[in-house]
């Protein structure tokens, strides 16, 4: 099953349902029509559903590239602290947001697994990931907690991606 | 500067033919791709234009082969085989030229090395130079420069000379703005500032004074690159070569680091420093300005027989292989295996 989304393509050849999550077309069915974070892709496996987020950072400073919904100036990019810090909120609220979404549409029986696609390379990648699933939290929980947010959480490049899932070939095809 | 260097059949290449930048040189690579080769070859052509030492003895001196047999520098085969190592350089008014070491596997002393090219140019144009070597010898310079100058103790000359340059005493006049402007950077760093009494350093701050041997090694690394600003040995048109500069450096300091090496590039010093570290290496990228000169070489065996291979890239996003990064890619593999198992897959 194909479906694009901020310039990838993605083929989840083993899914049940493939669907842009964050859909903003009030005439489609899975039109999304509420005021809350959305992840970009939902897809539904036969014992777990993915939830996917894509976020591209312009290679230098260009203050109207576009990150997510905001504009390199507003996020502040040249300032890497708050920038990370930006990216990992932004990564970190849709997910929580999309998970009640999904709750309210009685759609979260089967553990999620969260896949944010980047542009980083795996280094940066592995510390963003330890911080999301520290913050989400995946890792740490509270023990009144009997039920999990997220299976698992990773942060992948695109050649991370198609290494490590064969099954869901991605590809690049336009600029984001 | 030095613009290039080339390797036949020595130490661990079969051949290398580099390019280098004239601000920062970052070699990447995985153990024995010949990363401290390349930067100990290069700084004893550099530090013969100074201390007048045959370039052969230099090599053996900064090499260190077994019994002191210039010849086995040259990469191991079944037969009696020859190597070399060329390096070209750049004067500030535009000279180009280039020196050439041949020797044999079965030299026994430097004095048979044929050394060819503009040696006489290359003499008559001295700039300093500075060999910054992994392990720290600065807390223990007391003594060392009288048993390295009167016993043949087995340490590569790299040790002794760096000890020299620390104690180099400091340049006459006035200090520049831009040197002052670096040394205030590491006093606050390392909340003091280095001085010397009989051989010894010292760190002096409000506290006191703190030996060496009694300070971190990290501090100490600071400490080094303080005295080296201070006694003029890294001014502009010198090369500084540094070796891991990331070993016992609390990653928090490397922005530090980093930040005066760039500040030194821009100043006119050419700099060559090896890495394993993705810190220091992203230090780097961050702190490169849109006029910096940086070059990232990367160093891996490939092709059939396994050779050291290389390539060399202006930017870190653009260097593959990248080793350094490869090591985190495959922690995330791992990692996405152990949690999603056969998902995906």
């Amino acid at each position: 099953m194909i479906v694009d989304a901020d310039g990838y393509r993605f083929d989840f050849t083993d899914a049940i349902n493939v669907f842009k999550f964050d859909e903003t077309d009030p005439t489609s069915p899975t039109f999304h029509g509420a005021p809350m974070k959305a992840v970009d892709v939902i897809a539904e496996l036969s014992d777990f559903y993915l939830f996917i987020e894509i976020k591209e950072y312009p290679a230098s400073y260009d203050p109207d590239a576009i990150i997510g919904e905001k504009t390199c100036s507003e996020v502040d990019c040249p300032n890497r602290t708050k920038h990370l810090e930006w990216l990992k909120n932004n990564l970190k609220y849709k997910f929580r947001d999309s998970f009640i979404y999904r709750y309210a549409e009685d759609k979260t029986k089967k553990p999620v697994h969260y896949l944010c696609l980047l542009n980083f390379d795996d280094a940066l990648n592995s510390v963003i990931r330890k911080t999301l699933r520290r913050e989400l939290p995946i890792d740490k929980v509270p023990a009144r907690w009997v039920k999990t947010l997220a299976q698992s959480c990773q942060v992948l490049n695109l050649d991370a991606w198609n290494r490590n899932f064969p099954k869901w070939p991605a590809q690049k095809v336009r600029a984001a | 500067m030095i613009k290039s260097l080339k390797f036949l059949n020595f130490t661990a290449f079969d051949s290398l033919d580099i390019s280098f930048s004239p601000g920062v040189n970052l070699l990447i690579g995985e153990n024995g791709t010949g990363k401290t080769h390349i930067l100990k070859a290069i700084y004893a052509a550099c530090d013969i234009t100074k201390s007048k030492k045959g370039f052969a003895e230099k090599i053996n001196d900064v090499f260190y082969p077994s019994g002191k047999q210039i010849g086995r520098l040259v990469k191991r085969a079944k037969t009696s085989t020859s190597g070399s190592m060329e390096l070209g350089r750049e004067t500030p008014d535009g000279k180009a030229f280039s020196i050439k070491l041949t020797l044999t596997s079965h030299m026994l002393t430097p004095t048979k090395a044929k050394v060819t090219g503009a040696t006489k140019l290359w003499l008559e144009n001295p700039f300093s130079s500075v060999f910054i070597p992994v392990k720290d010898m600065m807390a223990n310079a007391p003594a060392f420069r009288s048993l390295y100058a009167t016993r043949n103790i087995h340490f590569e000359e790299v040790y002794a000379d760096i000890i020299d340059r620390a104690f180099l005493p400091a340049l006459k006049g006035p200090t520049d703005h831009q040197r002052i402007k670096l040394l205030g950077i590491l006093q606050a760093a390392m909340d003091g500032k280095v001085i010397t009494k009989n051989e010894e350093f010292f760190l002096k701050n409000k506290q006191g004074e703190l030996e060496f041997t009694l300070l971190a090694e990290g501090f100490r690394k600071l400490g080094l690159l303080w005295l080296l600003i201070q006694n003029g040995t890294l001014l502009s048109g010198s090369a500084l070569f540094w070796d891991e500069p990331e070993t016992n450096l609390n990653p928090r300091l490397m922005q530090t680091v980093v930040s005066i090496l760039m500040e030194l590039q821009r100043l006119g010093v050419q700099i060559f420093v090896s890495t394993h570290d993705y810190i220091l290496l992203k230090e780097f990228d961050l702190a490169t300005r849109e006029h910096d000169q940086i070059r990232y070489h990367s160093l891996y065996r490939g092709g059939n027989t396994g050779e050291i291979l290389h390539n060399s890239c202006d930017t870190l996003a653009g260097l593959d292989p990248n080793a350094i990064d490869a090591t985190f890619g495959s922690i995330i593999d791992r990692q996405v295996s152990k949690d999603m198992g056969m998902l995906g897959k």
